[in-house]
């Protein structure tokens, strides 16, 4: 099979040229210096890695990785159900479901931000029908805060768990479901024992674009949360423009990446121990 | 599926998500036809946004703009990243653990990173900046999250298919072209479906490469930030929106009927 | 397949109808280039600058009379258009950095000096405090195009004193109804002017002290905002706004209890310039538009329409009255001594982005 194993050279090509040399560029900078006028110098040192180890980034990065998690765990509990819902209507009906969910997501993220504030914001949508209605008899303080930025990545990264769950839950074989019923197994049961680990590869997916793109993110720290955070992603973004100091913030991308890849390795590492009985139980079938 | 209390709830569960997407865009729809050039508060009901919409030459021009580099991104990654998700999961390399590392890497660089490092290596290798740079920085972001998605399905994909495929003799080819492919399509696309939403909606990286003469739609967006946005952009998305959602709802009723009944 | 193909084909015929719509009626003034009679090589001008901040009619007879086609590309940011050029993105003919923006850009070699025989009505028609702004005072690589003060924006209704000074940002009754620009050097500089010192200091002790009376402002903050306070002013989500001039009378025009007020201890005036890159490849068509751009007539339609403080002074007058009489307009500009041009302040920008990222972080 020797031929075959040239179908990865394609994209590897693609990524060796227009990822590979662009990062090889990034870490050489990340040695670099800033001169004044904010351009690079290459005098080759570390400073900028152990300057990452100072209290204030360090406890940024740490701030990141739990809104990351909280985002993370979020879209879990609100795209599977969707997920499975959609995979089990009449086939005719599942693309059309899927694109329908996919639809808000193709209107530009910031315009929907900005949507929001006009929902959430003391006199807006929301607090004037709580208001109405007599629920409160203070308008709700919604925005610029942390659950506001918390929602406002939920909303922008919903798809990326929805799809890749979608498409596990779709390939489930109905009848392993059926089967276990049939020995007397309770709904739940099946749910826990046969759908959730057959689907974990689609969890896992997700999981991994979701929480990765969060990290990342920096403009929903801004409009939702009134700027009032500082996240790794907005950090970054200021080392490159209003600092001017690309070293650092090639620096801080690649500590980001790092510790990012290590964490992937943990996940799966966790998930293939955990799916020792599903590989059986697909075997079984 | 059976009507069970449990089905009801997944169904309430499931329209209150959806009711969760699609409320910001309601809001949007309401305001394109405010009067106020500002989205702050509601004046009046006009059509004016609609009219200055057609009028405007560079809003449509940038939506052209992303359309084309969406589809063109999207093509090209979902075929090269097909093809690498299921090279991944049929053969072991020598270097697994770096190809699938060099997987994951463009999405663990933040954005900005990416964008300017792109910017550094066209500028040198004297790439003209215009749509084609666009595209091919589009192509190299969307690969991996094409390679992650469809690589899910292949995990999720019973081996006996295909080993029963080959003991009846059919070559790879075959094999791929009757069994895999369609057992893998949903995954595929998925992927494309991702690929297009991040392409479209991309501003870091296509601010960087994108050069004179090729505002894409989000660029445009950001950048009118600063002065406003006009409702314009809400009477764009809107009628966006219209047009995708009645696209959905065609393509559904010119779907000849027997495919369906086979399908149930 | 068939449905994919059709899908296709709808959307591909949908977007042509809407450029067709689109094309007619934006390019009824600009047949030239297309044009196979004329001259064959059609020259294009390459404009960058920020979102909205020219009169396409404007740019529209500039085309006709120059047969010519002129493309306007935006940013949002002059750090982004700073680290695009530096990266090797620099293809345009005219960009519009701001103040400090030019002292770095002169540095860094960036930009073509410009022949002033060649721009008769450039400095001849500048508004006197802008004639010899700090950065570049005789204007031998940027013109100033677009100008403003920064002073805080307050809302009547709410405000019941009137704000004078920096000081009553602080006081405690503001909690949670300010908001401030998302912008580092401007908010320092708040805090600077406030303790009496140059926005531009480069002494630690005075950015430290900056820093702590910053810290002791934060829980008046509802939010920091650059591009939508605008939009938090009218709806009235905030009480008292950190805001440039001309963003200010804006917000009176769609809401008459907004008031605005350059703080007694002096603050930040800043200008957007029109500059030339090196190595732009229009230059001689870049020069004529420059040159266009600055003549009272046509600088007048143009303000009219982008309704931000205008730096031509000849063009002033010619201007509609409801857009140059905004009392806070006249107000602002008649206090353009108090302002303190922002210099580019080298490797002190490090120690500034520290302070503003301990800021953000709430510690």
């Amino acid at each position: 099979m020797k031929n075959g194993k040239l179908l990865i050279a394609p994209s590897m090509l693609w990524l060796g040229i227009f990822f590979i040399v662009p990062m090889l560029i990034v870490v050489a900078v990340s040695f670099a210096a800033r001169t004044p006028y904010g351009q690079v110098v290459f005098n080759w040192n570390i400073n900028n890695y152990l300057r990452f180890l100072e209290p204030l980034y360090l406890s940024i990065f740490a701030q990141t990785l739990l809104v990351a998690l909280v985002t993370t765990v979020a879209t879990i509990l609100m795209g599977y159900p969707l997920a499975y819902y959609i995979a089990q209507l009449p086939k005719r009906w599942q693309q059309p479901g899927l694109i329908l969910c996919m639809i808000p997501f193709w209107i530009n993220f910031l315009i929907r931000s900005y949507a929001w504030v006009i929902i959430l914001r003391a006199q807006g949508v929301l607090n004037t029908l709580l208001l109405k209605l007599g629920f409160i008899d203070q308008p709700l303080q919604l925005l610029y805060n942390e659950g506001a930025v918390m929602l406002g990545m939920i909303y922008s990264l919903l798809p990326f768990m929805i799809l890749p769950i979608y498409v596990s839950i779709e390939q489930l074989d109905r009848r392993l479901l059926e089967a276990a019923s049939d020995l007397g197994a309770a709904p739940f049961t099946a749910f826990r024992k046969i759908t959730l680990p057959l689907t974990m590869p689609g969890v896992a997916a997700g999981t991994i674009l979701v929480f990765i793109s969060s990290l990342g993110m920096f403009v929903v720290p801004d409009v939702m949360g009134g700027a009032k955070s500082a996240l790794v992603g907005n950090l970054i973004q200021n080392q490159f423009l209003s600092a001017r100091d690309w070293p650092f913030g090639s620096a801080l991308s690649i500590v980001l990446a790092a510790l990012s890849l290590l964490l992937i390795i943990l996940y799966y590492r966790a998930i293939q121990a955990q799916n020792g009985g599903a590989e059986n139980a697909k075997n079984m079938a | 599926m059976q009507k069970t209390w449990r089905s009801h709830v997944l169904l309430a569960y499931s329209l209150a998500i959806l009711a969760f997407l699609y409320v910001p865009l309601v809001i949007l729809a309401m305001y394109s036809f405010n009067d106020s050039r500002i989205n702050a508060v509601w004046t009046g009901f006009t059509f004016r946004w609609y009219e200055q919409l057609f009028n405007n030459r560079r809003v449509l021009e940038a939506l052209i703009n992303t359309l084309i580099i969406g589809f063109a991104s999207t093509v090209v990654s979902t075929t090269l990243g097909t093809i690498a998700a299921i090279a991944l999961h049929r053969y072991k390399f020598k270097m697994q653990s770096v190809i699938n590392g060099l997987v994951y890497l463009p999405i663990l660089i933040p954005e900005i990173v990416m964008g300017l490092s792109l910017l550094v290596l066209f500028s040198q290798a004297h790439v003209p900046l215009g749509k084609g740079s666009l595209i091919l920085a589009h192509i190299t972001f969307c690969l991996s999250f094409v390679v992650i998605t469809v690589g899910a399905r292949l995990d999720g994909m019973r081996s006996d298919y295909e080993q029963a495929a080959s003991d009846l003799y059919a070559t790879p080819w075959q094999c791929f072209r009757y069994i895999t492919l369609p057992l893998i399509m949903p995954g595929i696309v998925a992927g494309a479906l991702i690929a297009f939403t991040l392409s479209i909606d991309d501003f870091v990286i296509s601010f960087f490469v994108a050069g004179p003469n090729s505002t894409t739609l989000p660029l445009y967006i950001y950048a009118m930030v600063k002065r406003g946005i006009s409702p314009e952009i809400n009477a764009l998305s809107t009628l966006m929106m219209a047009v995708e959602i009645i696209l959905v709802l065609l393509a559904e009723f010119l779907q000849p009927s027997h495919k369906a009944k086979a399908d149930n | 397949m068939k449905k994919l193909t059709l899908m296709l084909l709808l959307v591909v015929c949908f977007t042509f109808v809407l450029t067709g719509c689109g094309g007619g009626g934006g390019e009824k003034k600009t047949d030239a280039p297309k044009d196979p009679g004329k001259k064959a090589e059609a020259q294009v001008l390459n404009i960058y600058s920020w979102a909205d901040y020219f009169d396409p009619q404007v740019l529209a007879q500039f085309e006709k009379a120059n047969n010519c086609r002129v493309n306007y590309d935006v940013y949002s940011n002059n750090e982004e258009l700073l680290a695009k050029m530096q990266a090797g993105g620099a293809q345009f003919d005219i960009i519009q950095p701001s103040d400090y923006m030019v002292t770095t850009m002169i540095h860094l070699n960036m930009l073509e000096k410009l022949d002033h025989s060649k721009l008769p009505n450039v400095q001849a028609n500048l508004i006197e405090s802008l004639q010899h702004p700090a950065y570049d005072p005789k204007q031998e690589y940027a013109i100033p195009y677009v100008w403003g003060i920064t002073g805080i924006a307050y809302n009547k209704k709410y405000v019941k004193d009137p704000i004078t000074s920096w000081n009553d940002l602080w006081k405690p009754e503001y909690k949670g109804h300010i908001i401030l620009l998302n912008d580092n050097r401007e908010v320092f500089s708040l805090a600077l002017k406030k303790l009496g010192k140059s926005n531009n200091s480069t002494d630690p002790k005075d950015v430290e002290a900056a820093f702590n009376e910053l810290k002791k402002l934060n829980p008046n903050v509802l939010a920091y905002d650059t591009e939508n306070n605008k939009q938090k002013m009218i709806a009235e989500e905030a009480w008292i706004a950190h805001m440039w001039s001309g963003d200010a009378s804006f917000c009176n025009f769609d809401n008459p209890s907004i008031e605005f007020c350059v703080p007694k201890e002096g603050t930040l005036i800043w200008a957007d310039n029109m500059a030339i890159p090196k190595g732009a490849k229009n230059k001689e068509l870049a020069m004529k538009f420059l040159n266009y751009i600055y003549d009272p007539q046509v600088s007048a339609q143009n303000f009219n329409y982008i309704r931000v403080p205008n730096a031509n002074a000849k063009a002033i007058p010619l201007q509609k009255k409801e857009v140059v009489e905004s009392p806070i307009l006249k107000a602002a500009n008649s206090q353009a001594g108090k302002g303190e041009w922002l210099h580019d302040i080298g490797n002190a920008i490090t120690m500034y982005d520290k302070y503003w990222t301990e800021l953000k972080t709430g510690k």
